[in-house]
């Protein structure tokens, strides 16, 4: 099953409109594929428009043309509510480079909400939850609240929440963004966890050294995808 | 996590229930004023019968003195009206009275024995005066209640004293229950009642004013019954067509009707007034709901990014403006209690508990917090995930 495909863009244009009407494109004809398993980072230049694809990708933005197979499934123009929702929450997991958790909730009860949201009971969402932070070592942290956290372990509960649904795709935006080197290494290390459990990855950087955790490299520059198989070079 | 988000500030929380915490107390107290409004009305009427008429002297020939009415019309009505089952007249005038220690100037009728039945009075202590203390012309008074607070001390018994009137002495032989408001000009309670035979010019003076008053057979005919007196009258105080009537004809029901429709009239005014309150105190939950879902635009990106659908938002939402504006009606509804509950005790205006009240509050508070919470919440589920994880 390693060569079904999960993600396939094929044209995709991505346009903000202004308040006037005026159009900017972002994203300028992207086509890419990304097989069931594979980690892949993209990479690119500020601007390029790495993150609006990652965000494409993750149902929270639709796209202004072209077509989106996920796992074979043309979602290209899905535009209602219903479904998107669907796709964040049940086919996608997203990491944020900013952790992005309630400041108000604990550990616990912001790993748990993406269950909330797909209705499950409290006893399952609080066990897989405990199951999550047992197996990324933050399991005493649990009633804590981010301010009370590390960087690190924030991220930590993030991929836990990120994982809740069980999703098959992992999306992350510079993951390691905000952490120091070691903390940044923990997080790496449990992407190649993921990896291993068949999870496929698709991470934002500009970090080579966390480029070199993927299999590959697609490279963007303008809207475009430039490389599919970006060669690192050891000068980064 | 919408009363976690309520309790996280509890200042502006309190601050914005304050509008529908004032508006619902005021819904309650104002209910409360109506219905005590409208109770008192029926207390204050309870005396009279619905099939009681009264005939007094047209007002511009009460002021002259030359009014033609008399107190044998009472007969001839009795006599010629169909539907008249009794009729009995009065003479009203006043003058001073003193029991030993005290003295008042007094408002004193003149009776037949018949009155007290038709005037639906009833006799505290003592004994009604009688067909022979008319004839008699005895001199006996029965006091009203209010006259007997007056005259006599606490605890006195007032049957069998002695009382002066304008310097003749009569016995007290009998003390009128308390009767209440009752209509016509003077209330009985401050009233004394002698024989009208032995009411003379000499006692009452040239300012007496005659009252007849009627009781119709039954309430369904009482206005064939006005028609037919106000004819027997005119023919009797030969009146030409044309020429006003030199009396006053006044029925119990209709007064009694007009006085309940004001009271619900005044009830309908207020509740009026706290729900524009209740209005108004909505615009300011709106507000905060506004306030509130800009603060958390980040927290709703986070939400949508995870899997939360617009509903899933527009519920939360709503949520919390009705819980708010719950919560407030509950406080407001207390603070009602307590308002009514001080009002009674100063008992300026009689107020009563309903049950009205509170419900017609709790219904508004619910009400006011779903239409007025609304459009913010439905505007929080309309955001796009990425601007609003963009904002800070």
């Amino acid at each position: 099953m390693k060569n079904k495909s999960a993600i396939k863009l094929e044209n995709v244009h991505k346009s903000y409109y202004l308040s006037n009407g005026e159009e900017i494109p972002v994203l300028k004809g992207i086509d890419l594929e990304i097989k069931v398993g594979e980690f892949v980072a993209l990479m690119g230049e500020s601007g390029g428009g790495k993150t609006t694809l990652l965000n494409i990708i993750g149902g929270l933005h639709p796209l202004t043309s072209g077509s989106y197979f996920l796992e074979g499934e043309n979602i290209g123009n899905v535009k209602d509510d219903f479904t998107l929702a669907y796709i964040r929450n049940k086919k996608m997991g997203f990491i944020f480079q900013q952790f992005n958790l309630f400041s108000r909730l604990s550990a616990l009860k912001n790993i748990s909400l993406p269950a909330l949201y797909a209705g499950a009971s409290r006893e399952e969402r609080e066990a897989k939850a405990m199951e999550l932070m047992r197996s990324v070592g933050i399991e005493e942290r649990a009633g804590h609240k981010p301010t009370e956290l590390s960087g690190g372990q924030q991220q930590r509960v993030s991929i836990c929440r990120a994982l809740m649904n069980e999703p098959d795709i992992i999306l992350a935006d510079e993951p390691t963004g905000a952490l120091d080197s070691k903390s940044g290494l923990e997080i790496m290390k449990i992407f190649t966890d993921l990896k291993k459990k068949g999870k496929t990855i698709i991470m934002v950087t500009h970090t080579a050294e966390v480029a070199r955790y993927a299999d590959r490299v697609i490279y963007l520059r303008d809207g475009k995808v430039t490389d599919h198989n970006y060669k690192l070079t050891s000068n980064y | 996590m919408a009363f976690e988000s309520l309790l996280g500030n509890k200042t502006r929380t309190l601050l914005s229930m304050l509008g529908i915490i004032i508006g619902v107390s005021t819904v309650i107290a104002v209910v409360g004023i109506g219905k005590g409004a409208e109770q008192s009305v029926n207390e204050q009427f309870q005396g009279l019968s619905a099939n009681s008429l009264m005939i007094m002297s047209n007002r511009s020939r009460e002021s002259t003195g030359s009014s033609n009415l008399k107190a044998s019309d009472a007969a001839v009505i009795k006599e010629k009206a169909v539907h008249i089952s009794e009729a009995t007249a009065a003479v009203r005038g006043s003058a001073t009275v003193a029991s030993g220690k005290t003295s008042a100037s007094a408002s004193i009728l003149g009776i037949d024995a018949s009155y007290f039945k038709v005037a639906n009075y009833v006799l505290g202590k003592g004994e009604p005066l009688s067909e022979d203390n008319i004839v008699n012309k005895d001199k006996v008074v029965i006091l009203g209640n209010n006259a007997v607070e007056t005259l006599y001390e606490e605890g006195e018994e007032p049957v069998g004293q002695t009382i002066t009137i304008k310097g003749k002495s009569y016995e007290v032989v009998g003390v009128l229950a308390e009767v209440g408001q009752s209509f016509g000009p003077m209330s009985p309670d401050d009233s004394i009642f002698i024989p009208y035979t032995t009411a003379g010019a000499s006692i009452l003076g040239n300012d007496s004013m005659v009252m007849i008053s009627l009781t119709v057979d039954d309430v369904a005919n009482v206005e064939l019954a006005t028609e037919e007196v106000t004819e027997i009258l005119r023919e009797e105080h030969k009146l030409k067509s044309g020429q006003e009537d030199d009396f006053r004809l006044m029925d119990a029901g209709s007064m009694v009707g007009a006085a309940q429709e004001s009271a619900e009239l005044m009830t309908t005014l207020l509740t009026a007034v706290a729900a524009i309150v209740l209005l108004v105190s909505g615009i300011g939950i709106m507000n905060v709901m506004f306030v509130t879902v800009a603060e958390r635009t980040k927290e709703i990106g986070i939400s949508k990014a995870i899997g939360a659908k617009q509903f899933d938002i527009l519920s939360q939402f709503l949520l919390e403006s009705v819980a708010l504006s719950t919560i407030g009606g509950l406080f407001g509804i207390g603070a009602g209690q307590i308002a009514l509950y001080i009002i009674n005790k100063t008992e300026l205006i009689l107020v009563t508990n309903t049950t009205t009240g509170p419900l017609i509050g709790f219904c508004f508070s619910v009400a006011v917090g779903i239409f007025f919470g609304f459009y913010p919440a439905f505007k929080a589920s309309r955001l796009d995930p990425v601007d609003a994880l963009r904002s800070e």
